[in-house]
């Protein structure tokens, strides 16, 4: 990888990192567009079935409370989460399309 | 937007699961020919970037909220639908498995709906209005009726409008929500949010614009034949 692209990851995770730290302490605790639409419209559809129990529900990891932290640290996870699975996911594929090429 | 267990039956949940598995083929397909070395570390910043912007919520009239999906945005970039619906389908699977946003059983409705509608609703929108090409100067233009910077305004917006009212209709045939009050709230709402999307997603890409031009895909467009600004077909390189 040359300069400009470790420079291009680096300052996008940064970015990134910044936004997740700061998501806990400046996103709106409103219900999201279609929550609020199932609110005024089938308030019973929000019962979760319990198909899936994620382990960070809500953005939060369970042992840290509420706490801001809980928050911040699941934020991290999910980022750097996010950006390894499309790293190895694009790799993968560009590999696969170099050798059928 | 993203729609939790629960609110669609399991047999139409089969159904967007395997449209959305269709599209994310086809989206791999165009990953195999089209990846770099110089485009993976964007997709990853994109990808990681789009995790964090969902998270945040801003709040809109209505005591309600609403979050980026920023399909459009990677469709732009990219001049392809096609990435959209992969960056969206990794974010989505994150966010469900992980951290319980979005369900299991609906996670093939919401990449329908925000990865591949928004997708290509952001990038055809935008192609359509904006009609870019470029001059045998070498310089990118728009031939279109509105300028590059509006074009991707109303295209995003535009992505957000339509993706929920496809879930809107989703959430009708599954009976989850009265069609016509579905429609309404969710276009309602989501017409708010879309602003909030126009916004983040020209200030992205004017960045990149700035910073490094060189990642963006309507800078590799072919010139136009004979410097015809009324070419409604420019050609990208497949590389």
């Amino acid at each position: 990888m040359n300069r400009k692209n470790r420079n291009l990851l680096i300052g996008g995770v940064i970015v990134a990192l910044i936004l997740g730290v700061l998501s806990p302490f400046i996103a709106s605790t409103n219900p999201d567009g279609l929550e609020s639409s199932a609110e005024h419209l089938n308030p019973n559809a929000m019962q979760n079935p319990g198909y899936w129990h994620a382990p960070f529900e809500n953005y939060k990891i369970p042992f840290l409370g509420n706490s801001p932290l809980a928050g911040i640290v699941a934020l991290v996870i999910g980022i750097l989460l996010a950006l390894g699975l499309a790293y190895i996911l694009t790799e993968i594929l560009k590999r696969r399309g170099n050798t059928e090429n | 937007m993203h729609i939790p267990d629960g609110f669609i039956p399991l047999w139409q949940c089969l159904i967007y699961w395997i449209i959305a598995i269709i599209f994310l083929i086809m989206a791999f397909r165009w990953g195999r020919k089209n990846l770099n070395e110089k485009n993976i570390p964007l997709m990853a910043v994109l990808a990681a970037g789009i995790f964090a912007i969902m998270t945040i919520n801003i709040p809109i009239p209505f005591g309600s909220s609403g979050h980026m999906v920023g399909a459009a945005m990677v469709a732009i970039i990219f001049m392809s639908p096609w990435a959209a619906v992969m960056i969206i389908a990794l974010v989505l699977i994150v966010e469900g498995l992980v951290f319980g946003d979005g369900g299991i059983t609906t996670m093939g409705a919401n990449l329908i709906n925000m990865g591949v509608c928004g997708g290509f609703v952001g990038y055809y929108t935008w192609k359509a209005i904006y009609k870019p090409y470029k001059g045998s100067d070498g310089v990118v233009a728009g031939s279109g009726i509105l300028s590059k910077w509006w074009s991707i305004g109303v295209a995003s917006w535009l992505a957000i409008f339509l993706s929920a009212i496809l879930a809107a209709l989703e959430l009708g045939w599954a009976g989850t929500f009265p069609l016509g009050l579905g429609l309404l709230f969710m276009g309602g709402y989501h017409a708010m949010i879309g602003i909030f999307e126009a916004i983040i997603t020209v200030i992205v890409i004017s960045s990149l614009e700035k910073i490094r031009p060189d990642l963006l895909s309507w800078n590799k467009l072919k010139r136009a034949e004979a410097d015809n600004p009324n070419s409604d077909n420019p050609e990208v390189p497949s590389k």
